[in-house]
């Protein structure tokens, strides 16, 4: 790809739009670091929980409760049409956690590297900066969910044979069960993204921004719904884990959506508002 | 030390009438920039000649980045206004195609090949990739093209700062340090492509410590100190104020006083420097002269060498020439405006 998407005004000067900063930024993801890094983390955490949710059903003992993020399902659901793709949802939160940590680690380098000044100068009108950085990252997330779904479909008979199970149902609504846990997965995976941009760009440090993201989802999320049970149903943690599950008792799927939607326009908003206004000075 | 206000409004005056207010690339008025109590660009009123290589020169802390990051858009001004190739800085986004900038050091993605850098910053800005091997055979960087930026050189990075700059073929070329790391190759060849590139009717500004690389590359100068203009227009003006003197040395060391005496007396004005050697304030070609008054006061002189000042020591006269000097300066310029004490600088404000 060229230069065929900027716009030349009468002078002939150059007015490059949107798709140019999102086909630069891609470029930029394709440093060894982010893409294997991503990839590769994707990889394991798919191949990890198909054997562990496998295992854990197969020894008999109760799935654990409040896990670090994850949700293991039961043996109903392992062995219904669903349990081939079982755990993508089950396991969303460290996918989003791994999510989470290179949109952050892709913006804050930005800063760290001081290319942030030399995009700002090429490109001064910021908003389109972060929008392009964020359909860029929203692209490769959508690369990592194919991924992770790819990666399952893989593991997934070969963990429930070695745990002794020949799921029968598996298979016969296929199209609409890989459908609707990628999807679900990208939409989940996205509000986290969303969340490390925004938290990347608020405190320009990947380091503070995982370690943030990461704290409040994991840990800070789980004693406020401890403390307030109510509150649970609209946290983001939560938000997020209903539109990785395809929605739950407590959360609703179109309600889900509707909070992630909210949570991306928030964060989004957050980084439009303090990339355009504050100085570049890194 | 010079008188810093009067000097100011003359150069001004004289920037002007050497480029005339229209010519101008870059055109700032009043333009300031504060970080809390700390005035970074002071008022600043100042005009770039559309053509040529323009020296942006001052101690440390003096303003070139604040002003070149406000020239970009990276940073707003306090107050003022400016104006690049006559669009406000307020709308960088209209010039921008038109301005190419090494900003502080050169930035890049560690990771990635200098190709992949620049093509990276083409697509950002619209340009085709043949851009980036155009420049890329510029700055001499063809060959090294795929390996990662990580594994250059400070500098090949300095390389690939300027070959970044230069991507959109730019009206305006902005560069801060060009020659940092460079060996003295490469310096000659940069130093080259910058006065090419002057004389092709682009504009360009380079930031620099490296005074005597200020001089040889050069035709504008812009000296700032605390934000403050010290002096703006042709380089050829600021060297003509340059002092010069002859240092003479007797041939016995004990005829010193008497060589002294003896000149003084032939109505030079005589300094006795720090190593005790007498130094003439003369034109260079009174250096015949001195020697003939010396020999008929009957000292024979063993050395006499005609000195000029350059640019390094006329940029230290403005700037102050040591530490405590720049601090007292830096004090003075902080202080507040209501002080009794204020500067005449602070008072016309």
């Amino acid at each position: 790809m060229s230069g065929r998407h900027a716009v030349a005004d009468r002078m002939g000067n150059h007015r490059p739009g949107l798709l140019n900063v999102v086909s630069s930024e891609l470029l930029r993801l394709r440093r060894r670091g982010i893409a294997l890094g991503w990839l590769g983390l994707t990889t394991a955490m798919a191949v990890l929980i198909n054997v562990v949710m496998f295992q854990i059903v197969k020894n008999g003992s109760p799935p654990p409760l409040n896990g670090p993020g994850i949700n293991f399902p039961t043996a109903t659901t392992l062995l219904s049409d669903k349990g081939i793709v079982a755990g993508l949802p089950a396991a969303s939160s460290m996918f989003g956690v791994v999510a989470l940590s290179f949109w952050a680690l892709a913006t804050s380098t930005d800063y760290s590297t001081g290319l942030v000044r030399v995009l700002v100068s090429a490109q001064p009108r910021r908003w389109r900066l972060v929008m392009g950085k964020w359909m860029a990252l929203a692209l490769a997330t959508a690369l990592t969910t194919v991924v992770a779904l790819v990666v399952s479909l893989m593991v997934a008979p070969i963990a429930a044979r070695a745990a002794g199970f020949t799921p029968t149902a598996w298979g016969t609504n296929l199209g609409p069960d890989l459908a609707s846990a990628t999807v679900n997965l990208f939409c989940a995976l996205l509000v986290w993204g969303t969340i490390g941009l925004a938290l990347a760009t608020l405190t320009r440090s990947s380091g503070i921004a995982i370690g943030v993201g990461i704290g409040y989802v994991l840990l800070l999320e789980t004693v406020i719904k401890a403390a307030v049970s109510s509150a649970g149903r609209w946290l983001p943690g939560t938000t997020i884990a209903a539109l990785a599950n395809g929605g739950t008792p407590d959360l609703t799927y179109g309600r889900a959506l509707a909070l992630g939607l909210v949570y991306v326009v928030v964060a989004l908003g957050a980084a439009l508002v303090v990339f355009t206004r504050r100085d570049v000075t890194d | 030390m010079i008188d810093v206000e009067a000097n100011r409004l003359v150069m001004c005056v004289s920037a002007h009438l050497h480029t005339g207010m229209s010519m101008g690339v870059i055109r700032t008025d009043r333009l300031t920039r504060r970080f809390g109590d700390l005035v970074a660009v002071d008022d600043l009123s100042v005009e770039v000649p559309r053509g040529g290589v323009t020296g942006l020169v001052g101690p440390n802390g003096s303003g070139k980045s604040t002003l070149i990051r406000m020239l970009l858009g990276l940073i707003r001004p306090s107050s003022g206004t400016a104006d690049v190739l006559g669009h406000p800085i307020s709308r960088p986004e209209v010039y921008a195609s038109q301005v190419g900038a090494l900003v502080e050091a050169p930035a890049f993605v560690p990771g990635l090949s200098a190709r992949a850098n620049l093509r990276s910053l083409a697509r950002l800005r619209g340009l085709p990739d043949v851009r980036v091997e155009d420049v890329l055979m510029t700055v001499g960087l063809m060959g090294r093209e795929q390996e990662p930026v990580k594994r250059f050189s400070l500098g090949m990075k300095q390389r690939l700062g300027i070959a970044a700059a230069m991507l959109p073929d730019p009206q305006v070329l902005v560069l801060d340090e060009p020659t940092n790391g460079l060996d003295p190759a490469g310096i000659v060849e940069i130093r080259g492509l910058l006065q090419r590139l002057g004389e092709s009717g682009r504009s360009v500004i380079v930031s620099s410590h490296l005074l005597a690389e200020i001089q040889s590359v050069c035709d504008h100068l812009l000296v700032l100190r605390f934000g403050v203009l010290m002096y703006a227009g042709p380089m050829a003006d600021l060297l003509q104020r340059a002092e010069s003197h002859i240092d003479v040395q007797p041939e016995f060391d004990s005829d010193l006083e008497r060589l002294h005496q003896v000149l003084v007396d032939a109505g030079w004005t005589v300094t006795t420097d720090s190593s005790g050697q007498l130094r003439v304030l003369a034109p260079l070609a009174a250096a015949a002269q001195v020697n003939r008054d010396a020999g008929s006061g009957g000292v024979t002189l063993r050395a006499i060498h005609a000195r000029q000042d350059d640019l390094e020591r006329i940029f230290l006269e403005m700037t102050g020439t040591n530490d405590d000097e720049l601090a007292a300066s830096r004090a003075a310029a902080l202080r507040p405006p209501h002080d009794p004490g204020a500067t005449s600088n602070e008072a016309d404000r």
